[in-house]
């Protein structure tokens, strides 16, 4: 009896967390296959058909692609978040590595002014940042968008945790072989810590296709605009918003980021539950 | 001796090499704009024309604490912040319990619940601005169903600050719940169990002994989640324009807007400065709070 009525309250939560979180993103992706007037007219009253489009059609994406410049909005994400990813992986392993590796006097005093970075929120920097990246002559340019996000205090703190945890034996080993730092860096130490590399891929690449404030701040013309940017335009405030094709766009958008998910979840929620200790 | 020279020179470059590139671009990207921040803070221009510039001291600090909107933007952020706090603590906590239990489900509910927070806060403003639509809304829609009337949210002044706390704790939740159930599966099963057999019930186990257990980690997430709410920036730009009457003007997107729309980049450093010192502030409570020894 007790255990049938916890079942039943546990079956409650259940149904709500459902309703809850999976309603809105049912909603959006099935409106982003029908026309604005369908959109409306299966809101009232709130049916299946609110959440299964009846007669699905593609005019909206394909609007989105011809008129609106996404698939260039698109290929401008993936090239900045794959520099980025990149980028960062290959700063902040070297800058682990020569941290946890080569010992030297002052890796103390380095490492603690990078962990006081963590407590710099970025978006008191925007003005000057800007200023500073315009100066660089890289405002309005795809770099700008990335180059400044590189040197990640997140990335290096969590390799270097993994390099730390790497024993030592492995390095002085190939040392004794006769191995420079970059052959041991290269081949003992990096293939060692590749499931931390990928973790530290994927929030980075998570934190770079989602960005919003920067790109906004740093980006002007329209052939350089990210995905977010895209979007967002076209919801602008005093526009009325074309309903079925800012759905289109906000599911073009996600997508990606939602099938990577579902298949690495582990290595996300692992990743971004230590971004907490960033704050 | 010749060689311990060279020795120690080829010692400088390694480090030089594998160091230097990330401390070179942290310097310039993050160490640089602070320093120019707070000198920028100093002196009233206008961005497109930086050079012609005043030199004003303090003056933008006295006109931030001056000007009532910028203490509604101040107001208007922390309000905010404390009301996600409040929401998102005991929610995100009790679908940890659940997590955490043996009940069915268990991995749906902890995907669906983190989809928020793998999209994108773009995503969700503009899912959320036709979610809480006045007329065509889904949210709407369901209160119609049910037989209410239909409610104003971002439009009206009363609704809109606490629609978009709504919407920040659905985006939040699962980051938080995450957090709650690692420090969940921290405390020992043999400590619940022996409660059990003394006799304690669900929720006297719950009072007594998980919740003093897990102190560390709620002050922690209540730092995480002050320091995500302080910075929020999209909400603003997309869902409202800081409007209706400044009623969801966030401290950065006032800033956005005092720099890059009314050229006043000095006042806009100002306030930022004081925005960095304030979350710098929170966050050192943090690390304060987490180092010191909780009784465990």
């Amino acid at each position: 009896m007790k255990r049938a009525s916890v079942l039943a309250g546990a079956a409650l939560v259940l149904v709500v967390i459902l309703v809850v979180f999976l309603g809105p993103y049912a909603w959006i992706v099935a409106s982003s296959f029908k026309p604005q007037f369908e959109i409306f007219r299966d809101l009232n009253p709130i049916s299946w058909a609110t959440f299964i489009p009846a007669n699905p059609t593609i005019a909206n994406f394909v609007h989105l692609f011809v008129n609106r410049g996404v698939g260039r909005a698109l290929i401008n994400s993936a090239i900045v978040s794959s520099c980025q990813v990149g980028g960062t992986l290959l700063l902040c392993a070297m800058a682990a590595y020569g941290l946890t590796r080569i010992r030297f006097r002052g890796a103390n005093f380095v490492f603690g002014v990078v962990l006081m970075t963590f407590l710099l929120p970025i978006e008191s920097l925007m003005v000057p940042l800007y200023m500073h990246v315009a100066n660089l002559g890289l405002q309005d340019t795809l770099p700008g968008v990335f180059i400044p996000w590189i040197a990640s205090p997140f990335g290096l703190f969590m390799l270097r945790q993994a390099f730390e945890d790497l024993p030592r034996e492995l390095d002085e080993a190939a040392t004794i072989d006769g191995a420079g730092h970059f052959r041991i860096f290269w081949s003992v130490v990096l293939p060692n810590v590749r499931t931390t590399l990928a973790t530290l891929a994927l929030v980075t690449f998570l934190f770079s296709w989602n960005a919003f404030l920067w790109p906004l701040v740093v980006i002007a013309s329209p052939r350089n605009q990210v995905i977010q940017l895209a979007i967002a335009q076209s919801v602008s405030i005093g526009q009325l918003p074309n309903w079925g094709e800012t759905f289109a766009g906000a599911t073009i958008a996600t997508v990606p980021l939602i099938v990577l998910f579902l298949f690495l979840q582990r290595y996300f929620v692992r990743g971004i539950a230590l971004t907490g200790v960033k704050g | 001796m010749i060689a311990a020279k060279r020795r120690a020179i080829l010692h400088w470059a390694a480090v030089t090499t594998f160091v230097g590139p990330f401390l070179l671009m942290l310097l310039m990207f993050q160490y640089v704009p602070v320093v120019r921040m707070v000198w920028d803070s100093l002196w009233d221009f206008a961005l497109l024309n930086p050079d012609k510039r005043t030199f004003v001291g303090l003056g933008n600090y006295l006109d931030a604490f001056d000007d009532p909107d910028r203490r509604q933007a101040f107001a208007v952020t922390f309000g905010f912040a404390f009301g996600v706090v409040c929401l998102v603590i005991p929610i995100s906590f009790f679908i940890a319990i659940y997590l955490n239990g043996r009940l069915p489900a268990r991995a749906v509910v902890r995907t669906v619940v983190f989809l928020p927070v793998v999209t994108s806060s773009v995503v969700i403003a503009t899912m959320w601005v036709f979610l809480l639509d006045p007329t065509n809304g889904l949210i709407n829609g369901a209160i119609a169903m049910m037989g209410f009337k239909k409610l104003a949210f971002l439009t009206s002044k009363a609704q809109a600050l606490p629609s978009i706390i709504g919407m920040m704790v659905w985006q939040q939740t699962g980051f938080a719940t995450v957090l709650f159930l690692s420090g969940l599966q921290g405390i020992p099963r043999d400590l619940e169990d022996a409660a059990r057999v003394d006799g304690c019930g669900w929720w006297q186990r719950l009072r007594h002994v998980v919740m003093p257990l897990l102190g560390r980690t709620t002050v922690f997430v209540v730092v995480i989640m002050t320091v995500f709410s302080l910075q929020a920036f999209a909400p603003a730009l997309i869902m409202t324009g800081g409007g209706p009457e400044g009623t969801t003007d966030f401290i950065a997107f006032d800033i956005y807007q005092l720099a890059f729309a009314l050229q006043q980049p000095g006042l806009a450093s100002a306030i930022s400065t004081l925005f960095m010192l304030v979350v710098m502030g929170v966050s050192l409570l943090q690390m304060r709070l987490m180092r010191s020894e909780w009784s465990y």
